[in-house]
This record gives C-alpha cells, sequence and structure tokens, in this order.
C-alpha cells in the first residue's frame, strides 16, 4: 500500500502528461488514422521518458537540484533565459488548453456552457492547488484519472485482432507521411518538456534524498508506464469502433463515445471521470511547471512545501499563469488544435531541456557512485539523438501532412 | 541589404505557399472538405445509435450533436465561400457537398433537440448512415 501511494508522482507526471486533452485526442486520431501499425511509437516514447525521469529524479536525490536549475547552470544566461521563455510559452498554452478541455468535458456532463465550465475548472484547480497539500494533489489527479483504464478494459471486450496488436509493437518501414506523423506525434507526447519539469521538481517538493532510490525508480517505471498503457489502450479502443466507421476524431466527446460503444453510459461516465481527473492532472502540471521554471530561472524560493503567502513571488507567479491560462481558454480557442501545435511546436525545445538532464547524470563528479553506468549512457544519449532527430521532423511533418489530416 | 531583402523574398514565398494564396476550389481541397462531413455524418448515427438504445446520457448527446452540427455548419459556410469553376471543375460536387451538409445538420439537430427519445434516435440513425455513405461517394468521385 505505502508503495502504491509513493508512485503518485509518477502516475500524475504521466497522465497529465501523455493523456492530456491534446494526447488524448491524438492517440484516438492515431488510432483511427494508421490503427495497429502506430502502436510500437508508444513504448519508445514511454522508454525515454522513463531513461529520463529517472535520471532526474536520481539528479535530485543526490543534489537536490530540479531540471531547471540544471538549465541555468549548463547553459550560459541568453540560452537559459531561451529556454525558459520558449518552455513558458509551449507550457502556458498547454495550460489554457487544458483549462478550455475541462470546460467542455464539464460540458458534456451538465450542458450549460463551455466558457462558464472553463470559469468553474479555474475556481477548483486553484481551491485545489491552495487547500491541497502537494501529496494529496498527486494522489487526487493522479490516480482518479486511472479511471481512464475503462479504455483498456473496452479494447480487451473490442475484441481486436491480437497477432495485428503484436505486431504493431514491430517498428516497420512505412512510407506514407501522415504514418510518420503520428509515429513522431506520439513519442514526442510522451517526452512533453513539462513532464520533466514536474517531474524533478516534485522530486524536491517530496524531498527525495539517497534513500529514495527505489521510489525513485518505481515512480518513473510504474507511473510512466501506466500512462503508456492507457496511451495504448486509447489507440487500439480507437482502432476498433472509429477506424471501421471511418470516423476522423477531433473533439474529446468523440474520444469518449469510444468508451460508450462496449460498455454504454457506465463506460462514458468513467471515461469522463478518468479524463476530467487526467486533463486536471495535466492543468496542475502545467501551472506548477510554469511556476517552478520561472522560480527556479530567477533563484526564487518556490514549492508547495512551503506555505503559499511565505513566497509571494513563487504564488504570485502560479495565479498569474493560472490566468493566463484562463484567458487563453475563454478566446474559445480549440484546446485540441492548441495542444497539437503545442505536441509538434515543442519538439524543438526538446533537446534543450533534456541535454542537462543527461551531462549531469553522467558527470561523477556531481553524482559520486550514482552515476549514469553504461546502459543508462548509451540509451540517454541514443535517446537525446532520436530527440533531435524529431525536433527536425516534426514541423515538417506537420506541414506537409497538415496535421495528419 | 541584398542577402536581407533576399531572405525577406524567400519567407514571403514560404508564407504565401503556407497559407495558400486563393484561387478556385482544387478537388483534393473539396474532397478533403467531403470526407469531413462524411466523418461527422457517421459519428453522429454512432451517436444517435446509442439514443435509439437508451446507451448514452442525455447532456452528452445533445452537448455533442451541437458540437458536431457546429462542425458541418463551419464546413458548409467554408464550401460556401469557396471558389469553384461552374465548367470542368468543382463547382457541381460542391453545391452537393453543401446540400449533404444541410441535410447532415437537420439529422443532428433532431439528436440534440430530443436527445431521450428512442424512436427520434433510430430515425437519425437511418439517415445519417445514409448521408455518411453518401458523403463517401461523393469524395470517392473527385
Amino acid at each position: 500500500m505505502k508503495t502504491v501511494l509513493q508512485i503518485a508522482l509518477g502516475v500524475i507526471a504521466a497522465i497529465g502528461g501523455f493523456v492530456d486533452i491534446g494526447d488524448l485526442v491524438f492517440n484516438a486520431q492515431a488510432g483511427a488514422a494508421v490503427g495497429a501499425p502506430a502502436l510500437w511509437a508508444v513504448p519508445v516514447g514511454v522508454l525515454g521518458i522513463m531513461i529520463f525521469a529517472e535520471m532526474s529524479g536520481r539528479i535530485v536525490a543526490v543534489s537536490n537540484k530540479p531540471n531547471f536549475v540544471l538549465v541555468k547552470e549548463r547553459y550560459g544566461a541568453r540560452l537559459s533565459t531561451f529556454t525558459l521563455v520558449a518552455s513558458l510559452v509551449l507550457t502556458v498554452l498547454t495550460l489554457g488548453a487544458e483549462l478550455g478541455g475541462l470546460g467542455f468535458v464539464l460540458n458534456y456532463l451538465f450542458d450549460v456552457s463551455v466558457n462558464f465550465f472553463v470559469l468553474v475548472a479555474l475556481i477548483a484547480i486553484a481551491a485545489a492547488i491552495y487547500f491541497l497539500p502537494f501529496g494529496g494533489l498527486e494522489r487526487l489527479f493522479g490516480y482518479m484519472g486511472l479511471a481512464l483504464l475503462v479504455y483498456l478494459a473496452a479494447s480487451i471486450k473490442l475484441d481486436p485482432d491480437w497477432g495485428e496488436i503484436g505486431r504493431g509493437f514491430v517498428p516497420e518501414s512505412h512510407g506514407a507521411a501522415v504514418y510518420w506523423y503520428f509515429v513522431v506525434g506520439l513519442i514526442a507526447a510522451a517526452l512533453m518538456p513539462y513532464e520533466i519539469y514536474f517531474y524533478s521538481s516534485g522530486a524536491v517538493e517530496e524531498g527525495w534524498d539517497e534513500h529514495d532510490m527505489k521510489v525513485n525508480k518505481a515512480n518513473a517505471f510504474i507511473g510512466f508506464g501506466l500512462g503508456g498503457l492507457i496511451s495504448v489502450a486509447i489507440l487500439v479502443a480507437s482502432a476498433q469502433v472509429l477506424k471501421p466507421a471511418g470516423i476522423s476524431p477531433d473533439s474529446i466527446g468523440t474520444v469518449a463515445l469510444v468508451a460508450e460503444v462496449p460498455y454504454g453510459e457506465t463506460g462514458l461516465i468513467l471515461a469522463f471521470i478518468g479524463i476530467l481527473f487526467a486533463v486536471g492532472g495535466a492543468t496542475i502540471d502545467t501551472a506548477f511547471s510554469a511556476a517552478y521554471n520561472l522560480a527556479q530561472h530567477q533563484g526564487w524560493r518556490w514549492g508547495k512545501r512551503f506555505r503559499l503567502l511565505d513566497e509571494p513571488r513563487f504564488t504570485l507567479a502560479l495565479g498569474g499563469f493560472l490566468l493566463l491560462g484562463f484567458a487563453i481558454a475563454q478566446t474559445g480557442v480549440d484546446p485540441i488544435s492548441l495542444t497539437e501545435y503545442a505536441v509538434i511546436f515543442s519538439i524543438p525545445v526538446l533537446p534543450l531541456t533534456y541535454l542537462p538532464i543527461l551531462l549531469v547524470g553522467n558527470d561523477a563528479g556531481v553524482m559520486g557512485r550514482h552515476v549514469n553506468g553504461p546502459i543508462n549512457r548509451v540509451l540517454g544519449w541514443a535517446y537525446f539523438g532520436l530527440i533531435c532527430l524529431l525536433a527536425l521532423a516534426a514541423p515538417v511533418l506537420y506541414i506537409w501532412t497538415n496535421g495528419g489530416g | 541589404m541584398m542577402r536581407r531583402r533576399g531572405l525577406a523574398g524567400v519567407l514571403l514565398a514560404g508564407v504565401l505557399c503556407f497559407v495558400g494564396c486563393g484561387g478556385p476550389m482544387q478537388p483534393d481541397e473539396l474532397a478533403r472538405s467531403i470526407e469531413a462531413l462524411e466523418s461527422t455524418a457517421a459519428e453522429g448515427a454512432l451517436l444517435a445509435d446509442h439514443v435509439a438504445r437508451d446507451r448514452s446520457k442525455n447532456t452528452f448527446v445533445r452537448a455533442h450533436a451541437r458540437e458536431l452540427g457546429e462542425t458541418v455548419e463551419h464546413e458548409a459556410e467554408k464550401l460556401n465561400d469557396a471558389e469553384g469553376e461552374p465548367e470542368n471543375g468543382v463547382a457541381p460536387a460542391k453545391a452537393k457537398a453543401i446540400d449533404l451538409a444541410d441535410q447532415i445538420s437537420a439529422a443532428l439537430g433532431r439528436i440534440q433537440t430530443a436527445p431521450g427519445d428512442e424512436a427520434e434516435g433510430g430515425a437519425a440513425q437511418t439517415e445519417l448512415s445514409t448521408l455518411s455513405e453518401k458523403a463517401g461517394k461523393l469524395a470517392e468521385g473527385l
């Protein structure tokens, strides 16, 4: 039971990270457009985030330094400011999309108006941040988000061709640009920069030290593994329901409809509970990540572990980013398109996010006996190479395929 | 200076290519638009089927049918505003697509108005399935 409670950080980082509002629809679109052959991209992305999350958690446990402190130390003033601005723009855009998404989900349940429910969502999230401790936030949004496992049950009940599903986990050469667009997007969705910022800062919030190496591993591997499993389940269930019907999902309502096919209204409600908390978790991830990054870059005192009123600059930043996200959501911009742009255009920022983790993880002077071993080094550099490749390919594929359309 | 002008020219050309420069609607653009109608009608049919079998929640049916209806209306507006060459062009197919969009929108309106009416759901399901098929055939013919 203790272990289950201890992996909440990994669960919320993963669920908020790769089953957020845009990724839920992106996974469903991948299932509807490509189907099982795109499946292999999910474990590739999940393994990447597991490696880097474990590394960043280990760095925190040894040096108490979260990711943006590493960015500041390893890059000069200009490059760290550029990384800060780029990550803030993308994170706040995503935050706006998540709040907009919460408005849509609540409106599906109560049908008043999306904008009204965006305001309700803002108040609920702000109240949760103010009143709940960090661990409470993790557990509430992380574990309630696991209601999305209804898609795992749905994908089994829909009885797909298991041979085809198995073959989907083996990469194949494919000429279609749309296929590569979804493959790149699925890998990138697992590696969104704000996940790693939230995870490493969350490790500081939880006060990890060298005794927490096992907790870190469990968070990185089980937490992100669960997120990946849900991603796969949504893709498989969507391939079963939407692909044969010729439906191209563009809204979160379509993703919920997939769970309604095998389980009726119960499936729909479970899907909405999962989506509500997963997207709520993503809202928390993004709001905190933006405030963490700014505070760490500026050298302010930061963290939910202190009383928010005792650290006014961090608290103002957190509140300000939430309000900025609310303003973006109130413009009526489509949250799905917004997060898709954020996923695709955050890819060029990925190398800047992940390089400092790798450099510090490989630095025996900092890490001592916890320095990366040969397997971590090889995998770390291999994934860094892949991230650089994605950074070049993503914008081109986005324009070439008209956004996968 | 020359280098800057050259760079500005390349950027301008890139932006123009990216945003499109207007002109008559091409068959592939029309096909994409009709495919969007086909997909929306198919999804509407699935939703209506759940209404017919009392397997959904009224607020969801109403809000989602409204959302799908707005998608169809937006597509119809885009089609209406696009230029189609009258001879040897896409104008006839475009007119058919706008007509299909109107019918899909009306059928979605039926389940939006009466999300708890199983008979209405059944009728809308049949109609939306037929309209989705028609849209598919129209897109294939382009």
